[in-house]
């Protein structure tokens, strides 16, 4: 269909368009990649005109020579699919037909089916030979075609009068067909690469190439240059050729120009992209070119060498002699860019084309404007390229996607009258105008925060013990230089809501990182100003403790949206914790109330909230508060999915109870390796932080009946200590810890010091802490103080006096410690005794009731409970259940002691029985 | 449950069969049905029932045997017994039944009583009131009337004194235990408490005149025993096992009325309900009688309303024979305490 005809009738041309779909694909077998073998414009431009007509008679011998092939070789089914599509063809024709009368070719292969159909009808050996499928399809067949064709009798009796003067009518077509099927009535087996590629020898026809190129395709990496190769030699040695070839050039470039026309931009793209990747192929072309040369002695080639490689390139995108001007530019790229998403589309052909759009662009001085706009979406397609989510990016992809966005960054530094954003719209682009600032579409943020998420899947996805990720690791101090920047750039630009984000995803790569530098500088005060001028020349970056708090504050003060500042607290939250700023870091999480509607989050906040609250309680452990230690830790260790909760690892146990979804959405939200929180020490902290709370109170709550456990995990690891047969040397962290509690339980601290803290412990354990002899010392002496506790508690019974300084040499605290430790057991009532200041002694009271005594109490307490709900049965009986009963009960326990229930008991035993 | 039978001094030492009274161990008579008056048992079990606990039986693993003899006149003789082997998982599939007609036809042929006459087992501080025990002793005495179980309690053994004891269910407890019926109605029309369940048959360690003869020549020979375990004055461990003990039973006591609590109000709940139901039915009826129209058709109310399953009363019933037999023992084990403990003091003032 022409330029001319569409202005007229747009609809007729888009349903001819998926008709012609239809149709054309039996053709080639495999179409997949068909629109890559369209020709160049140039020859478009000679060819522009071209009558429908050809076009769908085009159709309609395609068809008609299927079918004729199907029939060489017998294939019934084939040929009614394709008898079927013929007549859905011929219906769209109708027009043209209309105008120009039936073609003759058509009414040829009606009557040559039915004739065929007839002799297999009556050939009753073959047909008892036929498969199922084949006989089924060909009595179908023959019936539809009768009642076909009993609308064109007239013609077919015609043509079967005469049929050489029809066929000379159409020569052309009939000519070819008549060509094709007396080329292949030589072989048997019918549509075979060999007939084609014979054909080829002598006639290429479109079709022959159009499978060459199929299986060039596939050898050669989906590289078309072999078909623009075919495609000159078409054009240039049409002398050669059949009327036939040029009519299926005729068919392609008259396709081909019926879509450029059509405003559609889908068909444009498409077209577009091809276009474009043929161009690329020329690269790889250029290297063959001798190759070439040979094949096509013609002259195109020729020139091409000829000339500069950029300007060899240039007419592949544009046609020949095309002024580059920014409309023509923006209109390719947007060509480019609709084929996106596109399932046939190279993703890898479209970046390509993007970067040599680039090139062109800045060969041809279009002005910052266009680059930054083609180069957006070269980093779109770049992210694009891989479909699924759960992939990531190629390291080369990756590389390519860090350049850009440099590259971009720079331009745009340069450049500050150029304006950026995804609000402005399409028309409003000001790309070229150079006297207005000017203004692109796209969201450098965007693309960065993509980037971001990019970066990490990569990291997700390496194994954290290989070479790789150290490799990739390598990459983030890109990522934080580019993140840098933007923030710097927006910081300039953006408005508040996007600085916001980038201050965000700033923070999300400073919060994680011990800064060691900033470490050294608090240990080492300013003594040598020189030296530590110095130290601030090197590091020539604030410190992050002050860069956190400059981002957070920020966007706590300007944030709109909750997510954004929840993570901001958090991260903050975290990194107090990090550089054991224990103090702000606990204020600051009780100020946010996190901890009230954290739930209601989604879940990487929720991860990231874990991680704040183990990180909390790591620091809080460092600074020798166990109790917050424990706290802290508490939710995440009982749970047993310390893993699982803070995003480290997938729990194999749940694995049959998600399904495949949910697992990958699980997969996605793991924390890189480089930001986990070692889970051993993590456990160990909370294992040995019960172990000092819980110790001195259980030998407190020995005879207590209702003492509760402080951490259920802890005793779960003595319950599996104690069950052990043979008790060997402590091997794991856990043994370890175990082992500590029992000597602690004992009072005997040493021995407990030396389970807790020695060579073991401390490759596993402490020396992953920062300042690890700190923690060290730390924890000596609250192993010492809790001893000296637990002792006490345990042992107070077999005293009737201690003197205060045997205390402090066995648990080797000085004095005032013990006393002050001594001191507080009495006031909290803990302990019953009292301090004889002048001889330094603790007086035992000796009022603790025995263990026989308590366990004489606490059987009275169960009796009592038991004869209440006693009475209960009994008040059934009674019938006075209710109101009655419950002041009663109430009035027992307050008033009435122990005595006077047990006359209730006896009372109602007699009754009872 | 007062008439303890104890042999003085350790068990090789007690050998003199008519120590201790020959007992009027049920107050309540219930024991008058049963022909068996009195249980003898001789020597060799006792030491057989000790050796295998020793060798076998730790903590609070219990040893079962079965018991050899039989009935002369109303007297139950024991005269022999052997051991169960120890049930381990490997032999899952080890066939007590085949053991127990093996052992017998081999001491069948070395002329020893076969007459399988009731079974032993060992004790973890006097908890020997479950359901295991009851059951199983249950069904020897379905198939073996005279049957009876006695019970070894090898830590008051080893204090000092022997504790043996033969028991078996009274008459009353057998007929409920055949009928399976342990609601609350059927105890209560079984008129079954906690101390009607078992009965206590006196025993008699019986030896022959040899050995009693040989025991006096020894007793002469070899030096005093200086082992006094019996007047050890060490009370507190023993006494908080028990009271631990006693302390479980009592909170198990509690939560098994707490369930049948429930279930009394659940069915009360019910009756009401059903009341309504029925009135609501009655009055609906009424009005259409008075409208001239047929009464509605008659429901199955036991339908509308399913019963509440009444709870097994009989672990209750265990529980607190359970319980009984520990406060038996403290009351025992303090009033030897107290005893001993007046002994020393007055040994006290005696040396001052």
């Amino acid at each position: 269909m022409s330029r001319f005809f569409t202005t007229g009738s747009d609809s007729e041309s888009e349903s001819s368009l998926s008709g012609e779909e239809l149709v054309t694909k039996p053709v080639g077998g495999n179409y997949g990649k068909q629109p890559l073998l369209l020709s160049e414009d140039e020859e478009d431009t000679k060819r522009v005109v071209r009558s429908a007509k050809d076009k769908r008679f085009e159709e309609l011998t395609n068809l008609i020579r299927t079918i004729r092939n199907a029939m060489k070789i017998r294939d019934v089914t084939k040929c009614l699919e394709e008898f079927e599509l013929l007549g859905k063809a011929y219906g769209k024709a109708k027009s043209i037909v209309d105008k120009e009368g039936v073609p003759r070719f058509y009414i040829r292969i009606l009557a040559d089916l039915e004739d065929y159909l007839n002799e297999l009808w009556e050939d009753k050996e073959g047909k008892k030979k036929m498969n199922k499928n084949n006989a089924k399809a060909l009595s179908t067949l023959r019936q539809k075609i009768r009642k076909y064709n009993r609308d064109f009798e007239s013609h077919i009796t015609n043509y079967k009068q005469n049929p050489e003067q029809s066929a000379d009518e159409d020569a052309e077509k009939n000519e070819e067909d008549s060509e094709g099927s007396s080329d292949e009535d030589e072989d048997d087996e019918g549509v075979s690469a060999a007939a084609f590629l014979k054909k080829k020898s002598e006639a290429p026809s479109g079709e022959s190439r159009k499978f060459l190129k199929k299986m060039e395709d596939e050898d050669e990496d989906s590289e078309d240059s072999e078909d623009d190769e075919d495609w000159d030699t078409g054009s240039t040695s049409s002398d050669s050729d059949s009327e036939e070839e040029e009519g299926k050039q005729t068919v392609l470039a008259s396709r081909f120009l019926k879509k450029a026309p059509t405003t559609e931009e889908d068909k444009k793209a498409a077209e577009k992209k091809r276009e474009d990747k043929a161009k690329k192929k020329h690269d790889r072309k250029s290297k063959r070119l001798d190759e070439e040369e040979e094949d096509n002695e013609g002259g195109e080639w020729e020139r091409v060498r000829g000339g500069v490689p950029l300007v060899k390139e240039k007419p592949k995108m544009f046609a020949k002699g095309t002024e580059i001007t920014h409309a023509v530019v923006i209109k390719k790229l947007n060509e480019i860019l609709q084929a996106r998403g596109k399932k046939g589309t190279d993703r890898a052909a479209q970046i390509e084309l993007l970067q040599l759009l680039v090139q062109i662009a800045s060969e041809n001085n279009l002005g910052e404007g266009v680059i930054v706009k083609i180069k957006f979406s070269i980093i779109a397609s770049l992210y694009d390229y891989n479909p699924n989510l759960a992939t990531y990016m190629k390291p080369e992809m990756w590389q390519k996607c860090l350049d850009c966005i440099n590259e971009l960054m720079d331009i745009l530094f340069a450049n500050p009258n150029i304006f950026v954003g995804e609000n402005i719209l399409e028309e409003g682009e000001n790309l070229h105008n150079a006297d207005q600032p000017l203004r692109v579409r796209g969201c450098i943020l965007t693309l960065v925060e993509r980037m971001d998420e990019e970066f990490t899947k990569i990291m997700q996805n390496t194994d954290p013990h290989s070479q790789e990720y150290v490799e990739h690791l390598k990459d983030e101090a890109q990522v934080c230089a580019i993140i840098e920047r933007v923030q710097r750039y927006l910081e300039e630009k953006g408005t508040t809501e996007e600085i916001c984000r980038i201050y965000l995803r700033r923070i999300l790569h400073t919060y994680y990182k011990f800064d060691y530098k900033a470490h050294q500088r608090q240990l080492t005060p300013p003594e040598g100003s020189s030296k530590s001028e110095q130290d601030q020349a090197e590091n020539e970056g604030e410190d992050s403790a002050v860069l956190m708090e400059r981002l957070c504050k920020y966007i706590y003060a300007k944030d709109r949206t909750d997510r954004i500042r929840t993570c901001a607290i958090l991260c903050h939250i975290y990194h107090h914790a990090l550089h054991s700023r224990w103090y702000q870091a606990r204020d600051l999480m009780l100020m946010s109330h996190l901890q009230d509607n954290i739930q209601h989050a989604d879940p990487p906040v929720q991860i990231l909230y874990n991680r704040t609250m183990v990180q909390l309680g790591i620091c809080a452990f460092r600074q020798g508060l166990t109790k917050d230690a424990h706290n802290a830790l508490l939710d995440i260790q009982s749970s047993g999915r310390a893993k699982e909760l803070l995003g480290q690892g997938l729990l194999l146990r749940s694995l049959q109870e998600r399904n495949q979804e949910q697992e990958k959405v699980e997969r996605r939200r793991q924390v890189p390796f480089h930001l986990h929180i070692n889970l051993e020490l993590l456990e160990c902290v909370y294992l040995v932080s019960a172990m000092l709370l819980e110790i001195p109170y259980m030998a407190a709550h020995e005879s207590d009946a209702r003492r509760r456990m402080i951490s259920k995990q802890f005793h779960h690891q003595l319950r599996v200590g104690e069950r052990q047969p043979l008790l060997g040397p402590p091997e794991s962290m856990r043994e370890h810890v175990v082992a500590a509690s029992k000597a602690m339980k004992m009072g005997d601290w040493k021995t407990c010091h030396s389970f807790i803290i020695n060579e073991k412990m401390n490759g596993k354990v402490w020396d992953l802490f920062p300042e690890a002899d700190k923690v060290r010392t730390m924890l000596v002496r609250k192993i010492q103080e809790e001893s000296l506790r637990t002792y006490l508690f345990t042992y107070s019974s077999v005293y009737d006096s201690i003197s205060m300084e045997t205390l402090s040499d066995m648990f080797e605290l000085d004095l005032p410690t013990v006393h002050s430790i001594i001191s507080k057991m009495i006031i909290n009532e803990e302990l019953m005794a009292s301090l004889d200041q002048p001889t330094q002694t603790v007086v035992m009271h000796r009022t603790e009731p025995t263990a026989q005594q308590n366990l004489a109490l606490q059987l009275a307490e169960k009796l009592g409970s038991l004869v209440e709900n006693n009475e209960r049965v009994f008040d059934h009986k009674q019938g006075t259940y209710g109101g009655y009963f419950r002041d009663q009960k109430d009035g027992y326990r307050k008033n009435e002691g122990y005595m006077r229930r047990g006359g209730y008991r006896q009372q109602q035993s007699q009754t009872a029985y | 449950m007062a008439s303890r039978k104890e042999g003085t001094g350790s068990a090789a030492t007690s050998s003199s069969s008519t120590t201790g009274a020959s007992g009027k161990g049920k107050s309540k008579g219930g024991s008058g049905d049963s022909a068996v008056k009195q249980v003898q048992i001789d020597g060799l079990v006792v030491l057989k029932i000790i050796k295998h606990y020793q060798e076998e039986g730790q903590g609070t693993e219990v040893v079962q045997g079965v018991l050899l003899g039989l009935v002369v006149e109303d007297r139950l003789e024991i005269t022999n017994c052997f051991p169960f082997p120890q049930h381990t998982e490997d032999d899952a599939d080890f066939d007590e039944v085949q053991y127990q007609m093996e052992m017998m036809r081999s001491l069948r042929h070395v002329n020893i009583d076969h007459l399988h006459v009731g079974w032993y087992q060992s004790t973890y501080y006097g908890s020997f009131v479950t359901r295991a025990l009851l059951d199983s002793q249950f069904s020897y005495q379905h198939a073996i009337e005279e049957s009876v179980v006695l019970i070894y309690d090898p830590i008051k053994t080893a204090q000092g004194s022997l504790s043996l004891k033969a028991y078996r269910l009274t008459p009353k407890l057998m007929e409920v235990c055949k009928e399976k019926d342990f609601s609350p109605e059927a105890l209560k029309k079984g008129n079954i408490t906690f101390e009607h369940m078992f009965e206590e048959v006196p025993i008699v360690i019986k030896n022959s005149h040899l050995i009693n003869v040989l025991m006096w020549e020894l007793e002469k020979k070899s030096a005093v025993a200086d082992k006094h375990e019996l007047l050890s004055l060490a009370s507190s461990n023993h006494l908080g096992k028990n009271l631990q003990l006693l302390m479980d039973r009592v909170d198990e006591m509690s939560q098994d009325i707490v369930k049948y609590n429930t279930y009394l109000r659940n069915t009360s709940k019910q009756q009401q309900q059903k009341h309504q139901y029925q009135q609501r039915r009655q009055q609906e009826n009424m009005q259409r009688q008075s409208r001239g129209e047929p009464p509605l058709p008659e429901e199955d109310l036991s339908k509308l309303f399913k019963p509440h399953q009444p709870p097994a009363r009989m672990d209750s019933l265990l529980i607190a024979g359970q319980i009984n037999t520990y406060c038996q023992n403290i009351k025992e084990f303090t009033a030897q305490n107290l005893g001993k403990l007046f002994m020393a003091q007055a040994l006290q003032e005696y040396n001052n």
